[in-house]
């Protein structure tokens, strides 16, 4: 029962960490449609300065080395860890996009997440190289001592809640005059800009609140697991939480909830627990990596806006008597004009 | 003589080895719907992103109501009422016909994001006042029954309407319009014609079309700038233009000199 118990919060956790990477990158291309081909290394950006403001000054004796190491309080922490991340998304942005799109946006993104999991794995004076950083402090410790599950229990309740502050906030991005300008851009920046909108300040607020939210993801994993090397942040990742997206419907945050589920847990999460085939110990994770890239093709081709498509805006509007119910004077009715034919 | 609302002075821009626009000045009176056109490869299209700051000149100047705005981003020049359309029709595709009317008016609360956050409740009223005041234009184009409908779900001519609606929801002053009668029926050039006409008498707007079709310049527009190799050929009115024989062996040559009843 115990360890049941310990394993649906892990999975609970798994789903709404999940949920807030997927909204992260959904405000990036969901939103204002730029391409993100990192995801995951904002994560380990948040993670990592997360822990090092966290723990401890580096025990040199241990041999394991990093930097700062200021044992901050976990709450201070965790808001360093998310300004490391935005600020990081920042940067990529200043680089990347005002003279960038669409593709090329994205081999920046590709190559950035490559060069900080180079840098970050190959020296180990930064965060302990390949071995990673453990033992990382986590919070709710003093309050959780009775029961093995307890603390699991707790961070469910608060991961549950951040998920909760990030899907409201997310919701009333979209809806805003802000979040229709971000879609505008998706669709046609040149134009938004042509209509007196600095589509590049525009663009960089929503790469950096993505960061700054799939930061805040990143945090909460380490929080968590209480641990984290460069092996839990390669690039096929960052395909998990892309393939949550398209399956779950980009542009809906109800999207990105039923993707994370569909995708990072039920497929991702849940299949590790299968048991292994002794002769082929790669046989379940490769057969993963196949089953969510099968269910990325099959969702394009059948239903490429996703399970949960994005919402038409609709306004509360007082009706007005429409002036051409009839067509219009001179042209002949049911002509392509006329908005009766097109409405047949 | 009345106000100029825009005036080109020496415009040079090359790409490469081409001289798009070699030496062109013209001024456009406030208030007039003044046409601009030219054989193609004249660079009235090019003359149209100058002067909307997409392309910056390699010389001269661009002055708007007396302010020079060559070094301006195109974004704020708009900021500015100074507003165009497309040659191809470039609406918001997956967002609806209203959406795309409500996106392009300026200064919304709604648009910074603490505003965004924490300012929602004047932004849904701001919204609300908007919406309806982007019914009622769209009813004017006889959009209003599309107002739901994605954008690009529409028909070309439709789009074209969207177009129009659009840059009237962002309050121009000044609007450059690129061949907007490009590739839509006889009806719907009467039409828009007609808008642009209306738009001008109510609302004041000064506009600038790039246009190939005579008939409709002679129609709406009370002043003609004639275009040719990157240079500013001659300016009038279409009558007085008929009898110019630069503009004739430049644009108006070989049949089209019948066509415009010389």
């Amino acid at each position: 029962m115990t360890l049941i118990l310990g394993y649906v919060a892990t999975l609970l956790v798994t789903f709404f960490t999940y949920n807030i990477f997927v909204i992260g990158l959904n405000i990036q291309f969901g939103y204002a449609g730029i391409l993100n081909f990192t995801v995951i290394t904002f994560m380990a950006f948040g993670a990592y300065f997360y822990a090092v403001f966290v723990m401890p000054h580096a025990d040199n004796s241990s041999q394991v080395f990093y930097i700062l190491g200021l044992h901050w309080p976990w709450p201070l922490a965790m808001l360093a860890g998310i300004v490391a991340s935005g600020a990081l998304g920042y940067l990529v942005g200043l680089i990347a996009l005002k003279r960038l799109r669409s593709d090329y946006l994205a081999i920046v993104t590709l190559a950035t997440g490559t060069l900080v999991y180079g840098l970050f794995g190959n020296n180990n004076k930064l965060f302990d190289g390949w071995s990673g950083l453990f033992n990382v402090n986590q919070p709710f410790q003093s309050v959780a001592t009775n029961h093995p599950n307890e603390f699991s229990w707790i961070f469910v309740v608060f991961s549950g809640v951040v998920m909760l502050v990030v899907w409201l906030f997310a919701n009333r991005l979209y809806a805003s005059p802000l979040g229709r300008s971000m879609r505008a851009i998706r669709e046609d920046q040149d134009v938004v800009d042509s209509f007196g909108k600095n589509s590049f300040k525009v663009r960089m607020l929503a790469m950096v609140i993505g960061s700054v939210i799939v930061g805040i993801g990143g945090v909460l994993t380490i929080q968590y697991i209480g641990a984290l090397s460069p092996a839990g942040w390669t690039t096929g990742e960052t395909f998990v939480v892309w393939a949550a997206l398209l399956v779950g419907g980009r542009a809906n945050n109800l999207g990105a909830i039923v993707g994370s589920l569909l995708v990072a847990v039920i497929f991702n999460e849940a299949t590790r627990y299968i048991p292994q085939v002794p002769s082929h110990p790669n046989l379940i994770p490769n057969l993963r990596n196949v089953i969510i890239g099968g269910l990325v093709i099959l969702s394009i081709w059948f239903r490429p806006q996703g399970v949960v498509p994005e919402k038409k805006a609709s306004f509360l509007e007082v009706p007005l008597v429409d002036k051409y119910a009839q067509g219009f004077p001179g042209e002949e009715p049911g002509g392509t004009l006329s908005p009766a034919a097109s409405e047949a | 003589m009345a106000k100029s609302i825009l005036e080109v002075k020496g415009i040079k821009l090359a790409f490469g080895g081409v001289q798009a626009i070699d030496d062109c000045s013209f001024h456009i009176e406030e208030g007039t719907i003044t046409a601009l056109i030219g054989p193609n490869g004249a660079g009235k299209s090019t003359m149209v992103n100058v002067i909307s700051g997409t392309y910056r000149p390699d010389e001269g100047h661009v002055i708007l109501d007396g302010k020079d705005v060559t070094r301006m981003p195109n974004y704020v020049r708009a900021q500015h009422g100074l507003l165009r359309t497309f040659q191809i029709s470039r609406e918001f595709a997956n967002l609806t016909v209203l959406e795309n009317l409500l996106v392009v008016r300026q200064g919304q609360v709604g648009e910074s994001l603490f505003g965004a956050l924490f300012r929602a409740k004047r932004w849904q009223e701001q919204t609300k006042e908007l919406v309806a005041e982007a019914n009622d234009i769209l009813n004017t184009f006889g959009l209003y029954r599309l107002r739901n409908e994605y954008a690009g779900n529409l028909s070309g001519g439709q789009k074209r309407l969207v177009e129009l609606a659009r840059a009237v929801m962002a309050k121009p002053r000044l609007l450059l319009l690129d061949e907007p009668m490009a590739g839509v029926t006889p009806a719907l050039i009467e039409r828009l014609g007609h808008h642009i006409v209306e738009l001008n008498r109510e609302l004041g707007v000064t506009f600038v079309l790039v246009e190939h079709n005579l008939d409709v310049v002679e129609k709406i527009c009370s002043r003609v700038v004639v275009m040719a190799l990157g240079k500013q050929l001659a300016d009038g009115t279409l009558a007085e233009l008929r009898s110019n024989q630069a503009v004739i062996d430049a644009y108006l040559g070989g049949g089209a000199r019948e066509r415009v009843g010389s």
